[in-house]
């Protein structure tokens, strides 16, 4: 039965963790505070280290908080993170993504830092600012950052903040042993969609919508054992799905896999969601990294790498390439389903298109299908922001 | 293909077709393959494409062949064209650049008509939103 006003927005026949108000994906208000109290919190991944082999080598990376960074390795081929601002005239230092210098330099009035963030050079010090300030009071602002977890780059703007491997907890444990081998990013594409972040860690957070995909109706989900694979959550929202063996030679064109990836069975597939936008994904012989990027609450960047092993030969390399694009490349066959979902999430959630609740409410033992994975995100999200998904702004009236 | 005749395009190509679509990716400063078929494949991924989800707005190609070089000896002609492809949604019927790059062709010139033996679509845009289903 179709249902009137009234009833479209009654509580859910579910317990209050099983649903959320759909304003946490809309609200301004909200998204200015998880910047804060998230992301400007929160250990996120910046780039991988393949990206700076050599010294001096950086890179620029947008923070989910606000922020612009880049990463630099220095001579003594240590990552180092900081703000991309001159301390000047607040220019921004580096414009490429990415490069190679000694020194960055503004191209403003020439003011020049080296890879530890230390001003090194002020053109004509003396004559404007006599004894007054110097280089040394013009250092960088450097933002905490860490390479581990596969070789990635992790940084946190934090200064009061935990170590990552705190952060992360064992939630990675499950991919110790794939992460153990040197990794290299051999692809990398970004999205604009204008739909909320969580919405897309969700999707990665669920497998219910195996239903959206035709490459996943035909391998994963008609085999045995599919079903039983289970989501299991570690403190902080993280979550992990276990493996499993695929069928993948029922979609015509990708039976031989040939390549595989240390310490996954051959068709298996591990999945672990990292709090609040991070998501390791290793099927066949790559392994996908996304991380979410929101730009508001209804405007986000993804950023997707595929990375292979830095020991590839061509010929492996090239196998995972063609097994990364052909499903999750801009023109692979999953990736354009799923932000085909997001971006119709985003369409449809909107301020005033009166949307009030999305359901979480499926209970399937934990197993892939179950909502739970997004249950325990939510609960996480609920701690830090001091306001229940459920009910954010108080004024739901739930019984 | 914008008319989405693949029976049609399939038909035009060598029974040798190789398509892919490339693009230099800045960021990591490396050669990126997003799509790689040969004829068969080609074939298997327009056959599936009712199967899946995808966006159905309309793209429009536009093609301006730029250079053309044959040689004579193989009975091959090499052409390099601009490509700006358009996409225009079903409501409404806005319409907006979607991708740019050039298109390098190897046409097959030893039969009754000339064939295609090789497409490599070299995309400048890398950011294409939520991606697309049917090749360019
Ligand atoms: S703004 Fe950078 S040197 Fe002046
Ligand atoms: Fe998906």
């Amino acid at each position: 039965m179709s249902r009137n006003e009234i009833a479209w927005k009654e509580q859910p026949k579910f317990p209050s963790t099983h649903f959320v108000d759909t304003r946490i994906y809309t609200d301004e208000q909200i998204f200015r505070e998880e910047q804060e109290k998230i992301f400007n919190k929160c250990w996120i991944i910046g780039c991988h280290e393949s990206e700076l082999p050599n010294a001096y080598d950086y890179r620029t990376f947008s923070h989910p908080g606000g922020a612009k960074l880049f990463m630099i390795r220095g001579e003594d081929m240590k990552v180092r993170a900081f703000y991309n601002i001159c301390p000047h005239r607040g220019n921004t230092l580096l414009y490429d993504p990415v490069g190679n210098t000694k020194r960055v330099t503004c191209i403003f009035h020439a003011w020049s830092f080296n890879a530890q963030g230390d001003c090194i050079d002020i053109p004509r010090s003396k004559e404007g600012y006599q004894d007054r300030y110097s280089s040394k009071d013009a250092g960088l602002r450097e933002v905490k950052s860490e390479v581990g977890f596969g070789g990635f780059v992790w940084v946190n703007v934090d200064d009061n903040s935990g170590t990552l491997k705190e952060y992360i907890g064992d939630a990675l444990g499950m991919m110790e042993e794939n992460l153990s081998q040197p990794l290299e990013v051999f692809t990398y594409h970004k999205a604009i969609v204008n739909t909320n972040y969580k919405l897309w860690h969700d999707t990665n957070s669920e497998f219910y919508h195996d239903y959206m995909h035709y490459f996943n109706r035909i391998t994963g989900m008609m085999q045995p054992g599919y079903f039983d694979r289970k989501y299991k959550g570690y403190p902080g929202g993280h979550a992990s799905v276990g493996s499993m063996e695929i069928k993948y030679d029922a979609y015509a064109g990708s039976q031989e896999r040939a390549v595989g990836w240390p310490g996954l069975a051959p068709g298996g597939w591990v999945l672990i969601d990292l709090f609040p936008g991070m998501t390791f994904n290793l099927r066949t012989s790559v392994l996908r990294m996304d991380t979410a990027i929101p730009l508001g609450p209804d405007k986000l960047i993804i950023e997707f790498r595929g990375l292979g092993l830095k020991s590839d030969t061509p010929e492996q390399r090239a196998e995972r390439v063609r097994d990364h694009n052909t499903i999750w490349g801009p023109f692979g066959r999953n990736l354009h389903e799923d932000l085909l979902g997001v971006h119709g999430q985003g369409l449809a959630m909107r301020e005033k298109s009166d949307s009030k609740w999305v359901l979480h409410g499926r209970e399937e033992n934990s197993t892939i299908h179950d909502e739970v994975g997004m249950r325990h995100f939510y609960a996480e999200w609920g701690k830090r922001m001091g306001r229940p998904a459920y009910d954010p702004f108080g004024d739901n009236k739930l019984g | 293909m914008d008319s989405k005749d693949f029976a049609g395009f399939l038909d035009l190509c060598d029974p040798a077709f190789r398509y892919a679509i490339t693009a230099y990716i800045p960021e990591i400063r490396k050669e990126m393959t997003w799509l790689e078929q040969d004829k068969e494949g080609m074939k298997l991924l327009f056959d599936n494409l009712p199967r899946h989800n995808s966006d159905h707005s309309p793209l429009s190609r536009h093609i301006t062949v730029c250079i053309v070089d044959q040689d004579e000896a193989k009975q091959q002609a090499k052409t390099i064209s601009t490509l700006q492809v358009f996409k225009t949604s079903l409501d409404g019927g806005a319409t907006e650049l979607f991708a740019v790059g050039k298109i390098y062709d190897t046409v097959a010139l030893n039969g009754d008509a000339p064939k295609l033996l090789d497409r490599n679509i070299r995309l400048d845009t890398r950011m294409l939103g939520a991606g697309y289903h049917i090749p360019f």
